[in-house]
């Protein structure tokens, strides 16, 4: 071809390249990402912690801000954000929480279509515990004793629709073993329930677990994850035990108001995805024990119809009334 | 000792200017948001949560906790001027000593209240400090079984708030119980009374309630009169702006009983300074020699609910800094705290960093001098306040109260409510019901009705659990023993006066 034509094309070339540098969305005022939980709960912790990191390692040019909408179940936060049609300047961290609520609350006005997700951060394994003087060794010990006596062994959780009774509904339908589900609205409490003897099993994430185990007063039987996490080396994830359950992580990502131009949605997800790179997140996911789940906006919003159908059919089984 | 070895080395943390700085930084502030209504420590902490990554762990935990339990002092102030809960564990303070305002001993009310809460809060860092591990465990053999006697015990306490009718006070009791059980309910997931609105999904704040209930209804009231409002009467002189000694006196074993009761409920993960506050009124009304007298302006009804709502941050600090626990919204965030400062909450916290948590005792030690320092002389000061004339006190009640409803949620819905609250307040005093139990009947009730059904569930539907365990059958006991009283006294005042006209 000729010079002019590839002198062309290089510069075309170039630009494309540069393209991201170029992006025109940069922020200009102060950020709010908004939480559903009051200060000190899950998603609030994390966007804390982001807060720190980006600002610790000059990711963007404006400062960050928590911003606490908690009530209704994550839904109070929800509507916020999506009312917020267009407003380039906030963010929210989502959980699987956003995912499932609205599938059984008929008040919730929106839904995860309603928005513009950005970025999926992280998976949140978790461990099956009981207490360390407890007769169970692995997750076959518990759930033969479970068949054995149905409905007397008990586990401590969360709500109905929490991913502790989720997997719990799972076990039980693939194994035909049935225990009680006992909930605890805090993650205090559940963890008393059970070093006090007063349940015989809970779900929970290994951050919150690992001192309890590091101190012997509980012992991980089975883990809920894709691969064994490294402090658990022994223990069987759930499929390696035998059990043929979809792995349901706890999922926290980013997402955004709905109406914002393709770059906006650009400009966050290369930030994150650099933020994810920082050795201070690689070490913060190392400490909580949390899987990297990156995922940018279109394949996360794949994720939000598999995982929402999935819950679905999950809850129709489990017999909680489905509205939409 | 190896505790006052251990204890020491704690005030030598404790005692280096920069801890002083940051715990008087912390109680301080702790004060002035315990007497905003509405904003309270935990929304104050978590606010201040990035301020501290850039301190040493052990000065950001001496300023928090400094918030925390320096909360509990500011929340007496404006429950006793104004009638205005400060904060949730506020409300029982409002009964005797917003009485005792009226009466002209605002000063002795404030200056009760914190002596209360300085012995209190000191007895609570001194059982920390020595009885923190066992009494951990002990709080771990309290579930769910045991949980629902106390609240039982709690609500049997209505039969001491009830004044005149009993009638009308279970009545108030009911509805507090049904504005409990508003929004979704945790087991089946469904939504109760929600009127299909989404604002009413978490049911009712207990704030919104309370100053709907006293400190609005209180306006109202006081709106019904035509000519210049009644100014409620300012003490002269110095003398009678502080307790009296016999006062004091009185209130020995008030003093005592909010320490200990405090203390131990503060223990248990979930049971909050409001319980504690109303039992350790409900105890002193039962132990005093004048319990018709509770509600018309005594200071042992002011000395019991402040000491025990302070020395109940001693023990809520017990599961948290033992096990890694939290049992209330505040020391969830402390929890959080921990973590985002890198420390690793659980048994071992304390073995692994001790002069934190030797630090942190002492710390407080040193954090009630300094409360018991601001707050006494400050109480000529707040007690002028009375001196502002209704057409300016009114408003500034409606606005701090709208004010602070509003920075609960930043939602306006919750200001209607407030507005709704009032009036319903409002018509209770016209109609002589008393507003304490209906108080009582929302916060116990939604824990109450939780522990039933989590008991249940862990017996398979036996009821018996709650009397085969000894400590939950102990506390059911006295709860029916509570309520059989006003019968015991009703027929002892028979037999009295059977035995004077016969004899």
């Amino acid at each position: 071809m000729t010079l002019r034509t590839s002198i062309i094309m290089a510069a075309c070339a170039a630009a494309l390249a540069a393209g991201p540098a170029w992006a025109q969305f940069k922020p200009t005022k102060p950020v709010e990402i908004v939480v559903h939980t009051g200060p000190g709960g899950g998603a609030d912790v994390l966007a804390r912690f982001m807060t720190q990191l980006i600002e610790k390692e000059n990711l963007a040019p404006v400062r960050f801000q928590v911003n606490n909408r908690d009530g209704g179940g994550g839904l109070r936060a929800m509507a916020y954000v999506a009312e917020k049609k267009g407003d380039t300047h906030t963010i929210a961290i989502f959980t699987g929480n956003w995912l499932t609520n609205p599938l059984v609350r008929a008040e919730a006005k929106f839904t995860l279509k309603d928005m513009q997700p950005v970025a999926r951060l992280v998976l949140e394994p978790a461990v099956v515990a009981v207490k360390a003087d407890a007769p169970f060794k692995t997750m076959k010990d518990f759930i033969e004793a479970a068949k054995k006596t149905p409905g007397t062994l008990k586990q401590s959780g969360g709500s109905q629709t929490s991913r502790d009774n989720v997997v719990r509904q799972l076990l039980m339908k693939s194994t035909g073993a049935n225990w009680a589900y006992i909930s605890f609205p805090g993650g205090g409490e559940r963890i008393a329930a059970l070093l006090g003897g007063h349940v015989n099993m809970m779900v929970i994430e290994p951050q919150e677990a690992g001192e309890h185990i590091k101190a012997g007063n509980m012992r991980v039987i089975a883990q809920v994850a894709e691969k064994r996490l490294a402090p658990y080396p022994n223990v069987p994830t759930l499929k390696e035990a035998g059990y043929e359950i979809p792995n349901v992580p706890q999922v926290r990502g980013v997402v955004m108001p709905s109406g914002v131009a393709p770059d906006v949605v650009a400009y966050y997800e290369d930030l994150f995805q650099r933020m994810v790179k920082t050795p201070t997140w690689r070490k913060y996911l190392e400490d909580q024990q949390f899987e990297d789940g990156f995922q940018k906006s279109v394949e996360l919003g794949k994720f939000f119809d598999t995982f929402t159908n999935q819950m679905r059919e999950i809850l129709k089984e489990a017999g909680t009334p489905v509205v939409r | 000792m190896d505790v006052l070895a251990n204890l020491g080395h704690g005030f030598i943390v404790a005692l280096e200017p920069l801890n002083l700085f940051w715990c008087f930084a912390g109680v301080f502030l702790g004060t002035v948001v315990g007497v905003m209504p509405g904003l309270g420590p935990a929304a104050t902490i978590a606010m201040l949560l990035p301020l501290t990554f850039k301190m040493p762990p052990t000065s950001a935990l001496i300023m928090l906790a400094g918030i925390y339990y320096g909360a509990k002092y500011g929340g007496s102030t404006t429950a006793i001027l104004l009638n205005v809960p400060g904060e949730s564990a506020s409300v029982v303070t409002c009964l005797d000593g917003y009485q005792m305002a009226r009466k002209g001993r605002a000063g002795a009310a404030l200056g009760i209240a914190a002596i209360a809460s300085f012995i209190a809060g000191t007895v609570g860092v001194v059982a920390l400090m020595l009885v923190a591990p066992p009494l951990a465990k002990f709080g771990l053999a309290f579930s769910s079984p045991e949980y629902f006697a106390l609240m039982v015990l709690g609500l049997a306490m209505v039969v001491l708030l009830a004044g005149e009718s009993l009638v009308k006070a279970l009545l108030a009791m009911l509805v507090g119980l049904w504005i409990a059980g508003m929004g979704i309910d945790l087991f089946s997931d469904a939504s109760r009374f929600t009127f299909g609105n989404s604002e009413m999904l978490d049911g009712v704040d207990f704030v919104i309630v309370a100053i709907g209930v006293f400190a609005l209804s209180e306006v109202f009231a006081n709106m019904e009169q035509r000519e210049e409002g009644t100014m409620l009467p300012v003490p002269k002189g110095l003398r009678n702006l502080l307790p009296t000694m016999a006062e004091l006196k009185a209130c020995r074993f008030a003093f005592l009983n909010g320490s200990v009761v405090g203390f131990i409920i503060g223990v248990l993960p979930g049971a909050g300074s409001t319980i504690a506050s109303f039992i350790s009124y409900g105890l002193e009304k039962v132990v005093s020699k004048h319990p018709e007298k509770f509600g018309t302006g005594v200071p042992e009804g002011v000395a019991a609910p402040e000491g025990a709502n302070n020395s109940e941050t001693g023990g809520a600090l017990v599961p948290l800094l033992t096990l890694g626990i939290p049992g209330s919204g505040t020391t969830a965030i402390l929890l959080a705290a921990f973590v985002l400062w890198g420390l690793k909450p659980g048994p071992l916290m304390i073995q692994d960093n001790p002069e934190l948590f030797w630090g942190l005792v002492a710390s407080m030690y040193v954090g009630n001098v300094m409360l018991l320092v601001l707050n006494l002389p400050l109480i000529p000061l707040f007690a002028q306040i009375l001196k502002l004339p209704s057409y300016l006190l009114y408003p500034i009640i409606l606005g701090i109260s709208l004010v602070g409803v509003y920075t609960v949620s930043s939602s306006l819905f919750d200001c209607y409510m407030l507005a709704a609250f009032g009036l319903l307040g409002y018509l209770m005093r016209r109609l002589d019901y008393p507003s304490a139990p209906l108080i009582l009947g929302l916060v116990l009730g939604d824990a109450m009705e939780r522990a039933l059904r989590q008991s249940l569930m862990m017996s398979q539907g036996d009821l018996g659990i709650l009397v085969s365990r000894p400590i939950s059958a102990t506390m059911l006991v006295l709860a029916v023993l509570l309520l059989i009283m006003p019968l015991f006294r009703k027929f002892n005042s028979w037999r009295v006066r059977a035995i004077e006209e016969n004899g």
